[in-house]
């Protein structure tokens, strides 16, 4: 399992690699999808079959398939002139890699979960304690700590059944929001998409000629 | 089968990486269709992100959170795509350079 999670993890970055530094973007979009379609088999390998079934529909099925239509309407051109050394580029570069840094070193290190609740930790809200108050002699050795749940408690009853317990009993109020949302975003859509008349034409006075030489042609 | 604890800061690290490559596309990629799809990508990651904790944790919340992304991440490429297509339809280059009306 660990060398099938190696194998998937490294592939995905490498597809990664092709979303961003392709100059095609249709090239960049059948890297995201390889990207995503990976990502899925990730989530399957991680025991969230649910999640895997819901980014190939949603992601492989859907998004994507929409990207590649709007690429193929508005078939827009390579780039011509990547922005390479450029000040912002630089700066965001760094930027970026800091933020990454930071996202990591906080994940690996500064959040702890405490099951016990016994320490001194002045914060000790449903187990979760952050920062270094929870880090006790024998926890300190282990930077990840060892978690006091059975193995796989959550499966128990089925990943679908689980997830359908939480959506619909604890987050009912999150996933009815989220209903709002979707349809918000499809009137927006439909509202964005229609067809009016919008603004100038491209070139009033390239019609005119276009017209003219109609009427030339009939004469 | 739960990740086990020589994986976990492997998968971490796969998801910063990739969200740092989303990042990165949005800043140096001109074409907002690959700059939507980058965004995809640190969505995807975060995802990943998401669900390692959950499988590492034993606690099925992460996987309802990354649900509600997944949702909000369609939502997003919906009303972004259809803002392409009417940006396309008065006759601008796809250029996120050139899109900078609000600006003025």
């Amino acid at each position: 399992m660990n060398v099938l999670l190696a194998i998937l993890l490294i592939l995905a970055a490498i597809s990664a690699l092709g979303v961003v530094f392709s100059s095609q973007t249709i090239y960049s979009a059948l890297s995201l999808v390889l990207t995503v379609g990976l990502l899925a088999v990730v989530f399957l390998v991680l025991n969230a079959q649910f999640l895997f079934v819901v980014q190939l529909i949603v992601y492989a099925g859907a998004v994507m398939v929409l990207f590649v239509f709007i690429i193929a309407l508005l078939d827009p051109a390579a780039e011509d002139r990547p922005r390479f050394l450029d000040l912002r580029l630089i700066l965001g570069v760094l930027a970026v890699a800091a933020l990454c840094t930071a996202v990591f070193v906080a994940a690996r290190n500064d959040v702890t979960y405490d099951t016990s609740c016994t320490t001194q930790a002045v914060t000790c809200m449903h187990g979760y304690t952050v920062g270094s108050l929870a880090a006790t002699g024998d926890q300190a050795a282990d930077p990840f700590h060892t978690f006091g749940f059975p193995e796989n408690a959550v499966n128990r009853a089925g990943n679908v059944q689980t997830l359908a317990n939480q959506l619909f009993h604890t987050y009912v109020l999150p996933f009815e929001i989220t209903s709002l949302l979707l349809l918000v975003a499809a009137v927006g859509a439909v509202y964005l998409t229609r067809r009016v008349a919008v603004g100038p034409r491209r070139d009033p006075q390239a019609e005119q000629r276009w017209r003219d030489d109609l009427v030339e042609g009939a004469e | 089968m739960t990740l086990s604890q020589a994986m976990f800061p492997w998968l971490l690290l796969t998801a910063a990486f990739l969200f740092t490559l989303g990042a990165l596309g949005v800043l140096i990629r001109r074409n907002p269709l690959v700059v939507f799809m980058c965004i995809e990508l640190m969505l995807n990651a975060v995802n990943l992100a998401l669900v390692g904790y959950s499988s590492y944790l034993n606690s099925e919340e992460g996987q309802v959170f990354a649900f509600m992304v997944i949702v909000v991440a369609a939502a997003e490429v919906v009303v972004g795509l259809g803002l392409l297509t009417r940006v396309f339809s008065i006759g601008r280059e796809l250029d996120v350079d050139d899109l900078d009306e609000l600006k003025q």
